[in-house]
């Protein structure tokens, strides 16, 4: 190991101590896993098993078999269905008001509501009143067994789809929503962490005495290490704590895909933040106050916001040409790229340039940025500009 | 021994250094003076490897100075220099690591020196908990705690109470004398000529004076005349082109160095009664302003 790395694992070593041991990452850490455990399980836990019951008030004339009808088409649409039967209408009337049923069938004709039909309960009871009917008729033809049964029981058609299925699809783009807010959210911190902690090496004049002992590119890749580790340790652990939840939950919603989908999440997470975080590393050692960083950082992040947009735009068609560039291109193609994965198949040729050219920005922006950054960050006071910091590098 | 020569720095139209040349001596102690904007800064954050210098070279013991020879300097810039939100102890080890120091050698390093700066009982609490003599102590540990042969200090009598001066000096005192080669930056110059031994006089960029403080005062072309005539600040009447500087508010005058003594005495006996005379070299203030005032009229 050369000097130069040693001194930029030490650097990187002194950052994830200083912030791992702080009680705000803790906090942060166990609040982000609470929150993904919640998206997950919540929604299963709100509706499992017990499936919605409905009451059916019933008055007038009906079939012995009404019971028993409305039993079976409720359970064919997702409903447990109970019957109760009314003297009178005005008995009957009162229980639908005060809430006692969900619907009156009149004399197996008519329905009731207190007000918004319910879809499904309507669905179930007309199934079971047309299926009576049929029966009625079809004994009063006096046809065979056999041909009743073929009449009531029409051969079931088999269902396939070209395109992925609603459900799955839906539950993809759904994914690849909160994957792109991670992945944003995740950028826009750890950037903005390691931009703080540059200006205050520089306000605190700590700088002065590190630079004497090593040089500017080793503590600038030095505390993006250190930042990103503890950047990719809190992410990877709320990632972990998604893939586990999904497959004890065995929530059918989550398509199969998703722990591959976290799993790029992840990769896209530790490009994007190497290659916005040199920027943002950049941007802080051109200023000396806190309050002067806002208006550096104001490129950088609508660059960030910019494919932050584009990738809404690209979930709902991810091959689109557009999409495509966008997935292609370093400036968005973590974000778009995340999307584009999470929602669809992405040719593996097109993953593997993305990622390709991604790396070799990063190489390349680690030179300019360092440059920059060893030109500003010895400059105090007022605002460096950027062509300075790059002719003063070096000098 | 550190050689700084012919150091030249310039940013656009300012010359910072212009042929700046001095050197710095194993265990001495350098006093390194000018007014605000001479180029002191510059100068040690040139010795650091901060700034590069547009024309000169810096030696130490015979080398020009790279990364391997920076290795053996330590640095104290001008207030803070630490991580406020560290512990102490932590703090030390962590520099003294960066400097090249194994993790074990590195924490002997910082205990010893912990000790040594008297703040062993203070090694785990955070910098910001400290008072700003104690922060300064732990500046001082940083600069030293990789035992280098040559420390430079920006301003460290800043901000400082008399009993942090005190042991500043003290401490600075022992450093010299185990050997390392100590340059310091200060703006009191009584200060100074307490504590150093050498002093480096630096104004536009250039030097304008430099050697052992004592001999620069014998050396001096002038004297301190203070005569008292009945218990009265006097002020003697000169042969001409005596005078060297004009009189302050103690009744010091600057006079030229070769001025007849006992001339002046007579004239000072008819006035009346000598009670008090001082016949002296200048201070380091006297020489200071001397050799500045004279850059600024050519």
């Amino acid at each position: 190991m050369t000097g130069g790395t040693r001194r930029a694992l030490l650097v990187a070593r002194r950052e994830w101590n200083q912030r791992v041991r702080s009680r705000a990452f803790r906090i942060s850490t166990v609040l982000t896993m609470l929150v993904v455990v919640a998206i997950i399980v919540l929604p299963q836990i709100l509706n499992n098993g017990s499936t919605p019951t409905r009451t059916v008030g019933v008055v007038g004339a009906q079939a012995p078999e009404l019971p028993v009808f409305l039993r079976e088409a409720g359970r064919a649409t997702g409903i447990t269905v109970q019957t109760r039967t009314f003297p009178n209408q005005a008995a009957a009337r009162a229980a639908l008001r005060s809430g006692d049923v969900d619907v009156l069938l009149i004399g197996q004709r008519a329905l009731v509501w207190k007000a918004e039909p319910d879809d499904s309960l309507q669905a179930a009871v007309t199934g079971a009143v047309q299926a009576l009917d049929r029966q009625n008729v079809i004994a009063q033809l006096g046809l065979s067994q056999d041909q009743a049964r073929r009449l009531l029981e029409p051969p079931a058609l088999t269902s396939s789809s070209l395109e992925p299925q609603t459900k799955e699809r839906s539950a993809r783009v759904a994914m690849a929503t909160i994957g792109l807010i991670l992945l944003f959210v995740a950028i826009s911190i750890y950037g903005g962490i390691l931009l703080v902690g540059i200006i205050e090496e520089k306000s605190s004049r700590v700088v002065e005495v590190l630079l004497s002992r090593l040089r500017p590119t080793e503590l600038l890749v030095g505390k993006i290490t250190g930042i990103g580790l503890v950047g990719l340790a809190q992410f990877g652990a709320a990632a972990v704590v998604a893939v586990v939840a999904i497959s004890l939950s065995g929530n059918s919603d989550i398509p199969r895909a998703a722990p591959a989908a976290i799993a790029w999440i992840v990769v896209w997470f530790v490009l994007g933040y190497a290659f916005y975080s040199v920027m943002y590393g950049a941007a802080g050692s051109l200023v000396s106050r806190q309050e002067d960083a806002q208006a550096m950082t104001f490129p950088i992040s609508a660059v960030l916001l910019v494919g932050y947009l584009l990738s809404f735009a690209a979930l709902p068609n991810p091959d689109a040409p557009l999409a495509v560039i966008g997935s292609l291109v370093p400036f968005t193609a973590p974000m778009v790229m995340t999307v584009r994965i999470a929602s669809g198949d992405v040719p593996w040729w097109q993953i593997a340039l993305s990622v390709l050219l991604m790396v070799g920005t990063i190489a390349v922006m680690i030179r300019v940025a360092g440059r920059v950054y060893a030109g500003g960050v010895l400059r105090f006071g007022r605002r460096v500009r950027l062509s300075e910091a790059w002719r003063g590098a070096g000098t | 021994m550190l050689e700084v020569d012919d150091l030249t720095k310039r940013y656009g139209d300012v010359v910072a250094l212009d042929g700046a040349t001095f050197t710095v001596a194993d265990g001495r102690i350098v006093g390194f003076l000018g007014p605000n904007g001479a180029g002191k800064t510059t100068t040690m954050r040139a010795i650091l490897g901060l700034v590069h210098p547009d024309r000169g070279q810096i030696r130490w013991q015979g080398a020009p100075v790279g990364a391997v020879e920076r290795a053996h300097f330590g640095y104290m810039p001008e207030e803070r220099g630490l991580y406020p939100k560290m512990k102490v102890r932590e703090q030390l080890v962590y520099f003294a690591e960066l400097s090249g120091l194994s993790t074990d050698r590195a924490k002997e390093a910082s205990d010893l020196w912990l000790s040594e700066v008297g703040l062993e009982d203070r090694a785990t609490a955070r910098v910001e908990e400290l008072s700003h003599g104690n922060q300064q102590r732990v500046q001082l540990g940083a600069a030293l705690v990789h035992e280098p042969g040559l420390v430079v200090l920006d301003e460290p009598f800043s901000g400082l109470d008399p009993l942090g001066v005190a042991s500043m000096s003290e401490l600075l005192g022992r450093t010299a004398a185990a050997g390392v080669a100590v340059l310091f930056s200060s703006h009191q110059l009584d200060l100074v000529e307490d504590v150093c031994q050498d002093v480096v006089i630096i104004d536009h960029g250039r030097i304008v004076l430099a050697g052992v403080v004592e001999d620069l005062k014998a050396a001096a072309p002038m004297r301190v005349l203070q005569v008292e005539v009945d218990g009265q600040p006097w002020t003697p009447v000169l042969p001409d082109g005596a005078v060297a500087g004009g009189r302050d508010d103690q009744g010091r005058t600057l006079v030229d160095a070769s001025v007849d003594l006992d001339t002046i005495l007579a004239s000072a006996h008819r006035a009346g009664a000598v009670t008090s005379l001082r016949y002296e070299p200048p201070s380091l203030a006297d020489l200071f302003l001397a050799a500045v005032s004279k850059e600024r009229v050519t």
